[in-house]
């Protein structure tokens, strides 16, 4: 008798917790990737059937080999929510250059003066300057989708090998 | 000896050119920046919802009548201006609405439901309700029924035009009684009754059971308004002179002369004023007050028996507990 009342308690603390809740999917391309919800691992992508509280909550997913992602949401209250997400891959480049003297610079933060060098670029765009003697020569945007060989002569477009 | 010192070459050779490969090959290939390096580019994110259905089921009793038509706003929110859902449909026993999830205010009863006749003799109701996150709202019945009939007015003495209070005025059906009341210290009164009986043959207003004249009746026609007003006169007229006496039972026989078999002019009812005149020993002679038309009236003169009649006092006008007003 006692048994059966706890498993009504039981029951109905689930179904209360449950009520309310909305239904999560979560698709990532690349498969299999933690997937964190508001800063606790809920599983490998893909993700069918947890249950979340309508509200903001935090998604975030890291992969080797892909920018990290984070991503606010803000869970309207609903039947279900599926999110699909599309990593941004980061590819090996490969830059090169003839010239002697020149600084370069990425995004306005990452520089170097090596005529060759391999560098991990998140797929996109990116924003070149080139210095010589502490002066802007050239600035450019170079465009990255695959793994490549850029190679760069002064004051003409990268050129991609 | 040439084959030694080949052999060693050979070695040499081959420990170089391991050398040159492990170390050299990685110099050929430059070195690697020690970052990766982020664009910050915005990463493709699908977001789908799925909204459930909130299904809202009100049913609804018909009062009297049923309209042909009624129109249903939905409200969210407290907005009253713009509607989540209007339809328009035949009078439904249950109205059922599906609305998307999400719409509803979950917290208070914010949202309302109009329901709008499409027929002007009934009125619009509205119904406030507290909404779900998703799952089916039963609502408590409501009622729709036509617009309340009104009819007021004041009730006064036609002798002096003075206000009575505390007579009692009814509308009735037939002979039954709808609703009654009695009027307040200003001689006014107000009634309402249901819709239903908007066309009503037989409806009439009656006003002055508990007063010892003959009752006010009037039928009363709304089939043209929702209220009406009618000022009631009660008990004789100014026209008719003191000494009033007022009969007593029903049927009495006002008749065209005193003699035995004379010609009964009027039956009267009971409370009905005679103003008289002369006097014999058995007999009164006087006047009655007859309606024409058009509240209109003339006198006709007649004889009543004395034991038909009582002298009428204004200071008490009112029947006694129990009906018997023959004492009065």
């Amino acid at each position: 008798m006692i048994q059966n009342y706890k498993w009504f308690l039981v029951t109905l603390l689930i179904s209360v917790n449950l009520h309310g809740q909305v239904k999560l999917t979560v698709n990532t391309i690349p498969k299999k990737v933690n997937v964190k919800l508001d800063g606790v691992i809920i599983g490998k992508s893909p993700i069918k059937n947890e249950r979340i509280r309508p509200g903001v909550h935090k998604i975030e997913i890291v992969k080797a080999g892909f920018a990290p992602l984070t991503y606010d949401l803000l869970v309207n209250p609903s039947q279900a929510v599926h999110l699909d997400f599309f990593l941004n891959p980061i590819y090996r480049i490969k830059f090169k250059t003839e010239e002697k003297g020149l600084v370069f610079e990425l995004n306005g933060e990452h520089q170097w003066d090596n005529q060759f060098i391999r560098l991990d670029l998140e797929a996109g765009d990116h924003f070149l300057r080139v210095f010589k003697l502490n002066e802007i020569i050239d600035e450019q945007t170079i465009h990255v989708d695959e793994p490549k060989k850029f190679i760069y002569y002064l004051q003409k477009p990268v050129s991609e090998e | 000896m040439l084959k030694r010192s080949f052999r060693r070459l050979f070695l040499v050779g081959g420990i170089l050119t391991l050398i040159t490969f492990m170390s050299g090959c990685s110099m050929l290939r430059g070195p690697v920046y020690p970052n990766i390096i982020y664009n910050n580019r915005q990463p493709l994110i699908s977001v789908t919802y799925e909204y459930g259905e909130i299904e809202v089921r009100l049913p609804l009793n018909y009062i009297g009548a049923v309209p042909d038509n009624i129109s249903f706003e939905v409200y969210a929110q407290g907005d009253t201006v713009n509607t989540i859902i209007s339809i328009l449909q035949e009078a439904p026993r249950v109205f059922i609405v599906y609305l998307p999830q999400g719409v509803l205010d979950i917290h208070n009863k914010s949202n309302i439901i109009k329901i709008i006749p499409q027929d002007t003799n009934f009125q619009p109701v509205s119904i406030r309700f507290q909404g779900i996150l998703f799952g089916r709202i039963q609502l408590p019945p409501k009622s729709i029924q036509m617009k309340q009939l009104i009819v007021f007015g004041k009730v006064f003495l036609n002798k002096n035009n003075s206000s009575l209070s505390g007579v009692s005025v009814s509308m009735q059906n037939f002979d039954n009684v709808i609703k009654e009341t009695t009027t307040n210290d200003s001689g006014f009164y107000q009634i309402a009754i249901p819709g239903e009986y908007k066309y009503a043959q037989h409806l009439r207003l009656v006003a002055g059971n508990n007063l010892i004249f003959k009752p006010f009746k009037q039928k009363l026609d709304f089939s043209q308004a929702f209220r009406l007003n009618f000022n009631i006169g009660v008990g004789p007229s100014a026209t008719l002179e003191d000494p009033l006496y007022l009969t007593n039972r029903e049927n009495v026989h006002f008749r065209e002369h005193p003699d035995i078999g004379s010609e009964t002019l009027f039956l009267l009812e009971a409370g009905e004023a005679v103003s008289v005149t002369r006097v014999t020993p058995g007999e009164y002679h006087g006047s009655i007050e007859v309606e024409v038309g058009n509240k209109k009236s003339v006198q006709m003169y007649g004889w009543i028996y004395r034991s038909d009649v009582f002298l009428l006092d204004l200071n008490n006008i009112f029947k006694k507990e129990g009906g018997d007003d023959s004492e009065l």
